[in-house]
This record gives C-alpha cells, structure tokens and sequence, in this order.
C-alpha cells in the first residue's frame, strides 16, 4: 500500500502532446478510477505511473520516492493488463509465479506462494491447466494472482473488464472490489465505462484532451459536475443539455414569489438529468413537448421527448407505469433551482462557493 | 516496449550495435570482393589481387560485359522465361488460394497439403520423366518447358501464400458482393485482388528471384547456346573468360541487377509477407 | 448457393490443378515406374527389371557416401543458418538503430543465384590468391595455401559454408516475422516482473518463437536437399564424390552416365526421404498450433 503523487506530469509522443499537465495527489489505500473517452490519455498515464512509458516533465513519486526515472520492476507496482497478457505457453502455475522465479527463489518457496494465492483466488484446482482452457474471469484472476504474488504497493488495472460480455463484466467489477476491501491496497484503475466507475471507485478522476477535469467521490462528480464535460459524461443516460437562450423563458414561468432562485447571468447551456424531470399538466410545465420513443426497460422506462424544431431531444426518466406514449404531447418539469447552469466555457455557474 | 531513456547510451546496445556491425562487415565481404573485382583493370587481377582495392577504377569490364552479343541473349531469354513464369504462377496460384480460402469443401485440406508438399520436393525427382516428356513433344532446346516447369513448381507456394493471405479478408466483403449480385469471378478480380496487392507483391517478387535465379532446369532443357539462360550464361563464359576475373564479376554484378532491384523495391512488404504466409502453417 | 461454389470450385481450380497435376504429379508417378526399369534416358528398349535398382542402391557405395554427405547437410542446415539466423533476429529486434540496413544487408544472398554465391565463393577458397587464406595468412609464418575445394575432407565443409551464407537470411526473415507475433503485452509483463533481457529472451521469447522455429527448420532442411546448383558449380560433386549428395548422384547417374532407371531409383528414395521431412513438419506445425494457438 503507499500513496502516489504526481506533480506536473507532461507527456508528449513527438509534437503531439497527449498529457498535458497533471497534478494528483493518491491517498494509501485508495481506489481511484481514471475515467475518460477514448484518447484522453487515461491509459498512457496509468502507463506512466508503471514506467513503461517515460515522463516528459514532471514528476511521480511513491510513498515520497521519486520513481520518475526508475525502471518499472523497481517500482513495487503490479498490473493487469486488458488482454491479461498470460503466457500461453505456460501453466497457471507458472504464470502466477513468474516473477518469483526471475528473482530466483527456491522451487519449493514458489510453489508455496503460488498456492496461497491461488486459494485465495479460489482457483487452485486450475494451477496445472493452460490459459487456453480458462474462462474470462477465471484468466483475469490468474492475471490478479501474477499482480498480487509480489506484495505489490500499487495495483494497476488497465481496463481489464472490457474483453468480458456484460452479465460476467458485473460478476468480476465486484470481484474487484472485493480485493479491494480484503488486500485495502493502493487502487488505479483505468476505465472508458462511467458505470465502473462510479460503482468501484473511492474517488474518479475524470481525463479529456491530456487533462483533468474533475476530481472526486463518485456522487460528488454526479451532483456537482465541474463542468459541462464532466455533467455529460457521469450519469447514464447522460444529463440533457438544453441552450441558455432558453433560460430566461424559463426563469419567467417560474413567476415571482417565495423560493424564487436568483437569477444567474451568462448561461450558456442548462443541464438536467432525466431522473430530475417529470411529465405534468400542461398549465404546470415548464417545456411541453410530443413524446417520440419510448423505451421500456423493466425498472424504468425512457422517453424521449421533441421540444421544438431547433431543440435537443430531452430524455427523461419515469417509472414504468408512466401512462406516456408515442405520440403524446406532454408537460416536462423539473426545478430549475436544482439545474446546472454553464457559462461559456462550460464551467458550472450554479454550483454554491 | 515503452521508450527508453536516451540520456545515457545504453551499454547493452552499444555492445549489439557492435556485434552486428561485426557480422555486417563479414556478410558482406563476399559480395564487395565482386563488386571490387568487376571494376579492377585485368592487370591487377593478373598480380592475383582479387581482393584490394583497386588502382584505379575500370568499368571497361562492364562495357565489354555489356556489349557481348551472347550476354545479351542470355538477358533477354531470361527475361523471356521469367516474366511469363512469374505471372502465370502468380495467377494460378492466386486462382487456387482463393478456392482454398474462400470456397472450402470436404477433401479441401487433404488437397491442399497434397498441393503445398509438392514445393517441397527436390527437383530431381522429376527431372528424367520432364526430360522424357519434352523430348517427345520436341520441345527440349527451347524456353517453353523452362516457362511450364517454373509455372508448375511455383504454384503450391503461390497457392500457400494466397491462401494464407486471403484467409485474412474478411467473408463479409464477399457474401456482400454476391448478395448485390456480383459473380465470383467479380469478387476475386474487383474486391480480393486489390487488397491482396502486398501479398502478390511479396509472391511475385519471390518468383522472380527463384525463376531469374534457376540453373537447374535451364541446365537440363536447353542445350545450345542461343537458348541459355543467363545463369546457365554465366558457367558457360567461365570457360571464354577464364581468368578474366574481373569480367566475370562484372557479369556477376549484372546479372544479379534485376533480383536486387525488385527486392529492394518490395522490401517494406518483405517482412509483413513472411508474417502472413509463411510462419502460418 | 451451394450449386454455385460448386461450380465455381471447380472452373477456379481446373486449371491449377491441372498444370500441377500434368506436370509434377505426373511426371513423379513415371519417376516411379522408371525406377523400375533400366531405361537410359534415349532408346526406346528397356525391360522391366523389378527392384533390382533398388538393391543396387544397397551395395553402392557412391550411394553410401551420398547419403551421409545428405545427412552431414542437413544437420549442419540446421546448426548453422537457422541459429545464426535466430541469433540474427533476436540482435536486430531490440530496436537497435539502422535495424532496416542491417536487415536488408543480411537478407541480400538470397537475392544471388546459386552460381553466383558459388563462383564468389570459389574466389574465396582460391588456394593462392583467395580471401580465406589470404586472412589466415596472417596467422602463420608462412603462406596458406589450402586447396579448400580440391581436398576430399574440406569439399563439402566448404561449400555448406558458402549455402550457409546465402540461406542465414531465410531463416532470419522467418524468426523476425515470428518475432513480431508475440503479443505485445506479453513483453511489458516481462520488464513489469523485472526480466532480464536473458530471462526474457529464454523464458518467453523463444518458446513463443515454436512456430517459427518449424517454419525455419523444415525450409532449411528442404532446401539442404534440394541443394544442387551450388555444389555443381563449387565441386561438381568432387573431389572423388567425396562432396556428393544424393541429389548429385541422382544427377550423376542419369544425365551423365545415362542409367536413368537407376538415377529415378534414386530420386525415388530421395523422394522418400522429403516426405518423412514434410511428415514430421506438419505433425509438429500441428502439435505447436495446438499449445500456442
């Protein structure tokens, strides 16, 4: 277990920049979640912090020692990789216990170790078999084992649920977290999937362009997103982003009285998650609107809603025995108080100091 | 592999750049010494100094080399042997790799084994029989069994090499084709040659080289000299050159322009070739 | 649909096979029945003789010869070529600066023909005036002027050597495009667990390169019996068919001295010889597929 600091991490491939300034602090024990659309640089920074990429500026440093220049066996790390990368030429067994037998430890204390992770891992009846007879999740905790044998300080996982179908993705996100709670081991773990993320990680770092937008415990980016990225990107299905132009039609509706909000200037884009909105009477509505798909899901039913011509499709959340249909006109509400207001460079205006 | 840091030289490349640099040097020895040869006036040769630098520059070798009419009809029946080889092989094998790759039925392996084997085979093997069947269709002294026998051999690795690499397309692009109404002749010129062309890059350039290189059956098949081929050329004027060295490694040179050409030419498709065609079984 | 494979299988194969068919196949089914006659190679009388070419192999002690020098090829195709071509790639993998150059320098034999590699060689070995022992010279007090190519010992030793230098580039074609097979992934786990480039190279590199390896074996083996163009031009098979190979006996006897049922008896046990190779290289193709899939 150790904590993790990275202080003005730069990273180029040529002239192209991909990682462009990033400060963060890891706390022992912590399980952080890099999330981010594809090319963010999420992935060559968890590179970075294992060594197997080098650093263009600035520095890392584990539990206060800068590994900035250090080689990746040196770092007391350990990762899983999204393919696992198990050799297939060789057995569980041998997978597991292979970076004990490059340092050289006797055959017996090998196999010793071997097995005590394997039981750990419940798969000590699969030591003797090859990676080629093995499942998704019984590879991925063999890759666990190989990761967890050498009492690593750092565990690196790079998306390493993305190869499995989505009933056995569910399965072994708990595993993981799982091994979290019993080994309270230091966490990164890098992901494109906004689900894993908010369900595996003590707090997630959210990457776009080389850069960090935002920081912090999963309900925390859920209800005070940053900024707009960072709104749209947490929370499934994503948070309806309607034009400022809208916001002052909106604002006079509300009328005057008590528990009226200020009025907030240079709105840009207002935002409202689909589980904020509710169908109602037209006299009540705050956007009215003809439903034009409604889809059905078990716990809860979507229906997207038209608003006008120039207008974005608004989703919105009810619950199954919503009496919406095809083709309906509806009266949308929700409070504006709560909505997210951003300015034009997408920061959240609305979010209290 | 990530990248390294270059701040320092790393010894252990240092030490690899050496040791290739070492077998470089010595791999090419062979080919230098020619290459020195060719240019060396005859008087240097004479003293039995194949192998220094020579005393001045003399390219007289290559005019007289070039400027033999008997060389010149070994090219051009080279030329006229390997050309056609090498298209008609390519073809025929791209033909079958396609059925192989595409159209499998039962027996498809068992057949295509049967195929690939035979590039396997020494030659000799059929040497007397082809030497039997030519004589009697009175064909021996001439460049057509040369043409045939390059087409026949070279087909099972055409067909390997095809296979392998139109196994790589994906059947979608077919079954698509076919369902717009496309004939199958249509699929394989429009939509799998094209996309095939490093591969027949990397075949024809490997046919060429083998047929341009061959001595064998031109040894065999052709028995005057207005039929020789270049190689079979080159044997043949050892005996009028003898210990005009210095022309013989300017033939030498000139002879092998062609196969270093073409190779060079498709050496960025060498590597990729191999990876499809030959490390798959 | 399946009307129009059918169809189209076979208008697609017709004529492939049937040059293929015409041409090898054929020819080597005559190899056969010739094998069984005394034909030869002009008149048309010549009677059926059963295996009596056959036991002649037995007591032939040109034949005997033949078949060790064959033997010697072949083991020495296998020490030589295919692990310096191994070495070869595995120098030219770790991203060692001019790799291209290096690569194309190594890989430049192939591009000569037979002769050629031959008649450089030859050059090599002169007695007087040649490269080998004008470098060895310098080692002894004296002048060195071992007739490389005309003593018995040294015939064949010399002219693999000089098949070596053109077929290394073969075989380091093959491991380099074996090499880039290895996932990625797998060699990041190696510098993660900390391997040295030794452990890496034994440990993962080379059991992965098993396939590679089967490829590079077997085309080095074919090739070594095939092998005839440059031992014709080097040594003719001499001095006293101390350089033979059966392929050159086969030669011999059949286009020189004109026994061509007893040449195509031979070509028939060389045949014999290829298949048992072709056999065991797609039995253990097979076996190596299955564990590195």
């Amino acid at each position: 277990m150790a904590q993790l600091s990275l202080a003005g991490v730069r990273k180029s491939f040529g002239v192209l920049e991909v990682i462009r300034g990033v400060d963060l602090e890891i706390a022992d024990g912590e399980f952080v979640v890099f999330v981010g659309p594809s090319g963010c640089g999420k992935s060559t920074m968890l590179r970075m912090i294992s060594g197997l990429e080098d650093v263009s500026a600035g520095s890392i440093q584990i539990d206060e020692r800068d590994v900035t220049r250090v080689a990746p066996s040196k770092r007391e790390i350990a990762m899983v990789f999204q393919s696992y990368a198990l050799f297939p030429h060789m057995t569980v067994a041998e997978n597991i216990g292979f970076g004990l037998r490059l340092m050289g430890l006797s055959r017996q204390e090998i196999d010793r170790r071997v097995r005590e992770v394997a039981t750990t891992l419940q798969i000590e009846d699969l030591l003797a078999r090859n990676p080629r007879e093995l499942s998704g999740g019984q590879r991925q905790r063999v890759a666990i084992g190989r990761a967890i044998i050498r009492n690593p300080k750092i565990f690196l996982f790079d998306e390493p649920l993305s190869n499995l179908d989505a009933a056995l993705r569910v399965q072994m996100r708990l595993e993981v977290t799982r091994l979290h709670a019993r080994f309270g081991a230091t966490m990164i773990y890098v992901t494109h999937d906004q689900v894993e993320a908010m369900t595996l990680a003590d707090r997630i770092v959210v990457f776009n362009g080389g850069r960090i937008e935002q920081v912090g415990a999963p309900m925390q980016l859920y209800e005070r997103p940053a900024n707009l990225f960072v709104a749209r990107f947490i929370g499934a299905p994503a948070m309806n982003i309607l034009p400022g132009a809208l916001y002052s039609t909106l604002f006079d509706k509300l009328g005057s009285g008590p528990g009226r909000p200020q009025l907030v200037e240079g709105v840009a884009s207002i935002g409202v998650r689909p589980e904020a909105i509710a169908f109602t009477s037209p006299a009540d509505a705050l956007l009215s609107g003809r439903v034009e798909i409604v889809e059905q899901l078990g716990a809860e039913t979507l229906c997207y809603v038209a608003i006008g011509a120039d207008l974005p499709t608004v989703t919105v959340k009810a619950s199954p025995a919503t009496a919406a249909a095809r083709g309906q006109n509806v009266g949308l509400k929700f409070e504006l108080a709560q909505a997210h207001l951003f300015d034009e460079a997408g920061l959240n205006v609305s979010l209290p100091s | 592999m990530g990248e390294r840091s270059r701040l320092r030289l790393n010894p252990a490349h240092v030490a690899i750049f050496a040791l290739l640099v070492i077998l470089a040097v010595l791999f090419l020895l062979p080919t230098v010494g020619v290459l020195l040869s060719s240019v060396k006036p005859k008087r240097d040769i004479a003293m039995g100094d194949l192998w220094s630098m020579p005393s001045s520059f003399y390219f007289e070798n290559y005019t007289e080399v070039l400027s033999n009419p008997a060389v010149r009809r070994y090219f051009l029946n080279t030329v006229l042997v390997t050309f056609p080889a090498t298209i008609a092989s390519t073809a025929l094998g791209s033909l079958a790799g396609y059925v192989f790759a595409k159209l499998p039925f039962r027996g498809a392996n068992a057949l295509f084994l049967t195929l690939v084997s035979g590039m396997f085979f020494p030659p000799q093997i059929i040497l007397v029989p082809l030497f039997r069947l030519f004589n009697f269709l009175g064909l021996i002294d001439t460049l057509w069994p040369l043409i045939i026998v390059h087409t026949a051999l070279g087909i099972p690795i055409c067909t390997l090499l095809m296979r392998n690499f139109f196994a790589t397309v994906p059947s979608a692009l077919r079954e698509a084709a076919i369902l717009e109404g496309a004939s199958e002749w249509r699929v394989l010129t429009s939509i799998v040659l094209p996309l095939s062309l490093p591969a027949l890059a990397v075949l024809a350039t490997l046919q060429f080289t083998w047929i341009w290189n061959d001595f064998l059956w031109p040894l065999i098949f052709t028995q005057s000299d207005e039929k020789r081929t270049i190689m079979l050329g080159i044997v043949n004027l050892k005996g009028e050159y003898s210990v005009a060295w210095g022309i013989q490694g300017a033939l030498s040179i000139v002879a092998s322009l062609p196969t270093l050409f073409v190779f060079l030419f498709f050496q960025r498709y060498f590597i990729k070739g191999m990876t499809m065609g030959a490390v798959k079984g | 649909m399946e009307r129009h494979n059918r169809i189209w299988r076979a208008a697609l194969l017709a004529l492939p096979l049937a040059v293929f068919v015409a041409f090898v196949v054929a020819p080597l089914l005559t190899s056969f029945y010739y094998s069984v006659t005394n034909w030869n190679g002009y008149s048309s009388n010549y009677a059926f003789v059963g295996l009596a070419n056959f036991t002649r192999i037995a007591s032939d002690r040109l034949f005997m010869q033949a078949a060790v020098n064959t033997a010697i090829w072949i083991v020495a195709a296998i020490a030589l070529p295919t692990t310096l071509g191994l070495a070869l790639a595995l120098l030219l993998d770790s991203k060692v600066a001019g790799a291209r150059i290096f690569k194309s320098i190594f890989y430049l034999p192939i591009c000569l023909s037979a002769v050629i590699v031959g008649q450089i060689w030859i050059w090599i070995y002169q007695p007087d005036w040649g490269l080998l022992n004008a470098f060895l010279s310098h080692f002894s007090d004296r002048p060195f002027h071992y007739a490389w190519l005309a003593k018995p010992g040294s015939a064949l030793w010399s002219v693999i050597v000089a098949w070596s230098w053109q077929q290394t580039g073969l075989s380091m074609v093959i491991y380099l495009a074996g090499l880039t097979s290895i996932p990625g992934d797998l060699l990041e786990v190696c510098e993660i667990e900390g391997a040295t480039r030794w452990q890496r190279i034994r440990l993962v590199v080379l059991p992965l390169l098993a396939p590679a390896t089967v490829v590079a074996v077997a085309l080095s083996v074919i090739n070594a019996l095939k092998g005839f163009d440059i031992l014709y031009i080097m040594t003719g098979g001499g001095p006293f068919n101390s350089s033979d190979t059966l392929a050159m006996h086969m030669y011999n006897e059949s286009f020189k001295k004109y026994h061509m049922g007893y040449g195509s008896a031979i070509s028939i046990v060389l045949f014999l010889i290829a298949i048992s190779v072709i056999g065991l290289y797609f039995r253990e193709l097979r076996k190596v597929d299955r564990i590195y899939g």
